[in-house]
């Protein structure tokens, strides 16, 4: 296997600006960066380097001002719009620092939106969200709505629903920031006991050192480029003990 | 996705009800405004369509409706009675008066005298009576509004008279026709009744009223009449509706379309405004969406869906009230006549539809450019 066939997330030469002339700002800089399938990979710098900007061009959310981006083969930026968004839904599950759930549905509905926009039928959707999310110990708040749960719970949901449909990749977007330190490292636990697969490739944007020992390879960035890559021995144990530490905080 | 959308918008309880409250009244105002003028075009015209055994109505050349009475000379109902095709054709009399109920109360009533042998253009729904009493001389039927007027807050009932140029008129009966577009009390009579109140004048007819006999065309009749020249002749359905044209050219259509104007404008501005803040407001869950793999096709079909719930739960509230304000005043003799006819239901809601289907454009328009990735930030 060659390394490009190793990898869920390659990019080279990445290149981003928003605005003309004057108002020209350059985000992104020549941007190299690899994530190897099975990795939990930590994408870290301080606020404003282009981190966001970056996972939103690796998303295919953005386009690119020059370089390409390749998910496990794939160039986002060759697909037709609608095709980038089929293969979106299909192969990448979001997790966010504001969880953005829908007020209007419980726990279990939410946790399911990818299978719904899939075509999934409702019910089916909502038993498979139901399943996972007892999974990750929320078994007992699957008809629980947003405001009724706690952060960490919030945070797990939105977990459930970036794991329901089992994409291939997995972008967290500071999913500890809006978390306290004990809940926090809950869910990087759940997060790396739930997530992290061999064909399957995590990337999470955080500035929260106290996560880092959850990393595979932690990858710095600086002023729109990647400065050093940092390979790492992860040390986080238990395949439930996130599950169980957030069921004790809930409590 | 659908249903998603579904309960979005649920969950915003204060605009959902908003949007509802805001399609529920534009809807009932147009449609109160616009029955009540198609009422009033109708009143114009009721009196020729309550007449049902005649098919044709011959008159002077200049009359336009059935306000304008122009007496007409005796020969011409020899004429018209000598065309081919024509079944039979009988005078009508109409005189307007001043009426003295018992009690004091007095009025100008509009007195139609009918031919006393064939009594065609007698009204065939009583509420009160037969109508062929009036066959006995100075005697009526009265329709129940004029009733009303006359005897205010009294039961229905037959054995009442009026004194009308200082003849006493008995009323026999209570008719069922149509209310009057002048508002005027109705008395059928006999001919011979009413020429009796008419002293002095030289004709007594108003209107010849006509049947067409079985095998030949009104309309072909009409040609016919008038041919003969000095009469014009037209079917009961071409009298009305010049009638109506008549009074509808006059001015009085054009204040109702203001007031449907401004209400459908209103109406789809307050939902349209409203429906694109709720779409605004959910922008980032929108956006989330959009992150998580929904299509823009989706999306439009889901907002599609929510401005098709408000319209319809909207539409139903608007039009069950209007209806329910419909039937309350229908029960006022003088408005017996007020109808909201399934056209005007039907158009008003469509109405609306098309110019709030403009916000619901605009929304979906916002939703198409909403930066998926705004959802990071």
């Amino acid at each position: 296997m060659t390394p490009l066939d190793l990898s869920a997330v390659h990019c080279t030469g990445i290149r981003k600006h928003f605005g003309e002339d004057d108002a020209r700002v350059e985000v992104l800089r020549g941007v190299d960066y690899t994530v190897r399938r099975g990795e939990l990979s930590f994408l870290v710098g301080p606020s404003g380097c282009g981190k966001t900007t970056l996972i939103s061009v690796i998303a295919g959310l953005l386009e690119t001002s020059s370089g390409e981006v390749s998910l496990f083969g794939n160039h986002l930026a060759r697909m037709p719009h609608s095709d980038r968004v089929l293969f979106r839904r299909s192969h990448l599950g979001f997790v966010f620092q504001q969880y953005n759930l829908l007020q209007a549905l419980t726990a279990a509905e939410n946790a399911a939106i990818p299978l719904l926009a899939a075509g999934v039928r409702r019910r089916e959707a909502v038993d498979r969200a139901a399943a996972l999310l007892d999974r990750l110990g929320l078994g007992s708040r699957t008809g629980a709505y947003p405001r009724q749960l706690s952060g960490g719970q919030q945070q797990r949901v939105a977990l459930a629903r970036a794991l329901v449909h089992e994409p291939r990749l997995i972008i967290c977007d500071e999913p500890t920031a809006a978390l306290d330190h004990a809940t926090g490292e809950a869910v990087m636990e759940l997060l790396a006991s739930a997530a992290v697969h061999p064909d399957r490739a995590v990337l999470v944007v955080t500035h929260d050192s106290r996560v880092f020992r959850f990393a595979d390879v932690i990858a710095h960035m600086d002023d729109g480029q990647i400065t050093h890559v940092e390979p790492r021995q992860r040390t986080d144990t238990a395949t439930h003990l996130g599950s169980s530490r957030l069921t004790k905080l809930s409590a | 996705m659908n249903w998603v959308g579904l309960q979005m918008l649920r969950n915003d309880r204060a605009k959902f009800a908003a949007m509802i409250v805001a399609v529920s009244l534009a809807v009932f105002l147009m449609q109160n405004q616009a029955a009540i003028l198609a009422t009033m075009l109708s009143m114009t015209a009721a009196q020729i369509r309550d007449v049902q055994d005649a098919d044709l109505w011959v008159t002077e050349p200049e009359v336009e409706c059935f306000d304008q009475v122009k007496a007409m000379r005796d020969i011409h109902l020899l004429r018209v009675r000598g065309i081919a095709g024509i079944a039979w054709a009988a005078p009508l009399l109409k005189i307007d008066a001043i009426g003295h109920s018992e009690g004091g109360r007095l009025n100008t009533v509009t007195v139609l005298g009918i031919d006393d042998a064939s009594l065609a253009g007698l009204p065939h729904q009583m509420r009160v009576g037969r109508a062929d009493a009036i066959r006995e001389l100075d005697t009526a039927i009265i329709d129940p509004g004029g009733h009303e007027l006359f005897f205010p807050g009294e039961p229905f009932q037959a054995g009442r008279s009026l004194r009308i140029r200082d003849r006493r008129i008995r009323i026999m009966g209570i008719s069922d026709i149509a209310a009057p577009f002048t508002g005027l009390p109705m008395l059928h009579t006999s001919r011979s009744t009413a020429a009796a109140l008419n002293l002095g004048e030289q004709h007594m007819t108003s209107f010849i009223l006509a049947r067409s006999a079985p095998g030949s065309r009104p309309e072909v009749l009409c040609q016919k009449i008038n041919a003969l020249g000095g009469l014009r002749a037209r079917t009961t359905e071409q009298f009305a509706a010049d009638a109506m044209w008549f009074y509808g050219s006059q001015g009085v259509p054009m204040l109702f379309m203001i007031t449907i104007t401004i209400g459908l404008i209103v109406g789809a501005a307050i939902t349209g405004q409203t429906f694109l803040m709720f779409i605004k407001e959910n922008a980032r869950p929108l956006s989330m969406l959009k992150v998580v793999g929904t299509t823009d096709r989706q999306l439009g079909t889901m907002i599609l869906l929510q401005g098709t719930v408000v319209l319809v739960l909207g539409s139903c509230f608007g039009s069950g009230i209007a209806a329910a304000v419909c039937n309350a005043i229908r029960t006022q003799p003088f408005l017996r006549s007020l109808y909201l006819p399934w056209e005007i239901a039907l158009g008003t809601c469509l109405a609306l539809a098309s110019v709030t289907g403009i916000a619901l454009y605009a929304s979906y328009r916002h939703v198409r450019g909403l930066e998926p990735a705004a959802v990071f930030r």
